[in-house]
């Protein structure tokens, strides 16, 4: 038997995960439907209008950095704990399979599962940018292309960062309580934390909003717009932030599959 | 058995020259300053129905999980089907199917599902299997259903459909009667008839020993984390005319008398 990652172990990862009503609902409701909370409310601010460029902004922080994350997050905690929690996981291990790649089928599943929430959340901001834009420019084309691809990264990221940590605790709560902790409240008040000076880009999410296309360093993301979203961004070389990335993608994975062959099944 | 380390009142009896499916010398298991395991000398013939019988807390399900590699030992050596434990892991347990402790699932998947993720994990061929395998437990008709609505005898066969996509040479049952109606134990005891007649060997945690008469050809008993008899079930009775669970529960008693 292979010891590697097969196709069909990512689908039957992809298939617990999409069977999963409760989560299913959930990422739902984060992604695709705050999005369209916030463009009502948007929309009936500016009496049927959406500033094209600014919703798109908001609209990408909203899946990149706020409740699309939430979703994301949501889905890699769930990846990486279900089947510990189910009772299945020494089930799995009994096969011979080995251990490390049981853990590597659930990161690409995850991704795969919250990019169709994160980028349902992102196409309906794009599509309500062109469809009420009025009188202001539409975003372009590129400018939607960039910003899907950052939404694909700051989903990929914070998705494998929960199925390191979720296989790690083998808890789904403690996973959410921290990532989520981590990515909002602690993220947040490190961002105010100025006296930290460098230290600060080793914060994931300081190092993911550096390549969010759109306004400047340091700024609100959309000032007057209608929910001034922070976009969190901080000045930082384009290779740190990469390197910094790398490593909350590679320090997570490694921790969560050391625990997923060292755990007693 | 070699009688070497095993208990000095252990009961041996030669079984016949079969090739072994499973062989341990010296197995042994600590679990902190408690041994649960020790110097277990472990030989299962192959092609037969084997019992493995014990009193609850006794080591059975420990010394499973180091057959199924679902745990390391502290000393001593396995192999399955010729092939050394935990050394040829993945050749060894492709051609393994176990139950162990109880079928535990997916709930929020269907049975047929719950296959599928296992049959992802095994490789091309398991996938085929499906559908026979649920034929054969009698869960096709109910394949569709999520397996929280399961009872605990259907769940029951859903294990055994998940150890059959393996094609396995042994399939490990630990406490297999558990929460099966006496239709359902009957059925059991046909299927596990039908997979010996097969040429696999089925390999039956109980402490039902009258369970272990019915079904199986010959029988280890575990007491205490160590190995105090095996070999053919008519062996082991002699001809003193006594059931299985008298001998047993003389066996253990005195036994424990002794220690």
């Amino acid at each position: 038997m292979s010891r590697a990652v097969s196709g069909p172990m990512i689908a039957a990862d992809i298939l617990k995960l999409r069977r999963h009503r409760t989560t299913m609902a959930t990422s739902a409701a984060l992604s695709v439907g705050v999005t369209a909370l916030y463009l009502t409310v948007v929309l009936a601010r500016h009496n049927g209008q959406l500033p094209g460029a600014q919703t798109l902004g908001d609209g990408t922080s909203l899946m990149g950095l706020y409740f699309g994350s939430f979703a994301a997050i949501l889905i890699g905690a769930e990846a990486g704990t279900i089947d510990v929690t189910a009772g299945v996981f020494r089930d799995l291990v009994a096969t011979g399979r080995s251990r490390t790649a049981l853990f590597l089928a659930r990161i690409p599943a995850a991704v795969a599962v919250a990019l169709a929430f994160t980028l349902g959340g992102f196409l309906l901001t794009v599509a309500a940018a062109l469809a009420f834009h009025g009188s202001t420019p539409a975003p372009g084309a590129g400018l939607i292309a960039e910003s899907a691809l950052w939404v694909v990264l700051a989903t990929a990221v914070v998705t494998a960062l929960a199925v390191g940590v979720g296989s790690l605790t083998g808890s789904r709560a403690v996973t959410l309580t921290v990532i989520i902790g981590w990515q909002t409240v602690a993220s947040g008040m490190l961002y105010l934390a100025t006296f930290l000076g460098a230290a600060r880009d080793l914060v994931l999410v300081f190092a993911v909003s550096r390549f969010q296309p759109g306004p400047a360093i340091g700024t609100r993301a959309n000032p007057g717009s209608s929910n001034a979203l922070n976009n969190l961004k901080l000045p930082m070389p384009a290779v740190v932030a990469a390197l910094i990335i790398l490593l909350w993608l590679i320090v997570p994975a490694v921790a969560g599959a050391w625990r997923t062959r060292t755990r007693d099944a | 058995m070699p009688a070497g380390r095993a208990h000095p009142e252990a009961v041996a009896v030669t079984t016949s020259p079969a090739p072994l499916i499973i062989q341990t010398r010296g197995l042994t298991k600590r679990f902190g300053s408690r041994t649960a395991v020790a110097d277990v000398d472990l030989t299962v013939p192959a092609g037969c129905a084997f019992g493995f019988l014990g009193h609850n807390g006794a080591g059975k399900t420990t010394v499973i999980r180091l057959l199924t590699g679902l745990t390391r030992p502290d000393a001593g050596t396995i192999r399955v089907g010729g092939r050394p434990l935990p050394g040829h892991h993945e050749e060894v347990l492709a051609r393994v199917g176990a139950i162990i402790e109880e079928p535990r699932f997916h709930h929020h998947l269907t049975g047929r599902e719950n296959l599928q993720v296992i049959a992802a994990v095994r490789g091309p061929q398991a996938r085929r299997r499906i559908e026979p395998s649920l034929e054969r437990v009698g869960l096709a008709d109910r394949a569709g259903d999520r397996v929280g609505a399961y009872s605990q005898g259907m769940r029951q066969r859903l294990g055994i459909a998940r150890c059959l996509l393996a094609d396995p040479q042994l399939i490990i049952l630990d406490e297999p009667m558990n929460g099966l109606d006496p239709g359902g134990i009957l059925e059991l005891r046909r299927l596990i008839a039908d997979l010996v007649g097969e040429g696999r060997t089925v390999f039956v945690s109980s402490h039902l020993i009258d369970e272990i008469e019915k079904t199986c050809h010959a029988a280890a008993v575990i007491d205490r984390g160590r190995l105090i008899a095996q070999g053919p079930i008519a062996a082991l009775l002699g001809d003193g005319g006594s059931s299985l669970e008298d001998w047993f529960l003389a066996l253990t008693s005195r036994i424990g008398a002794r220690s």
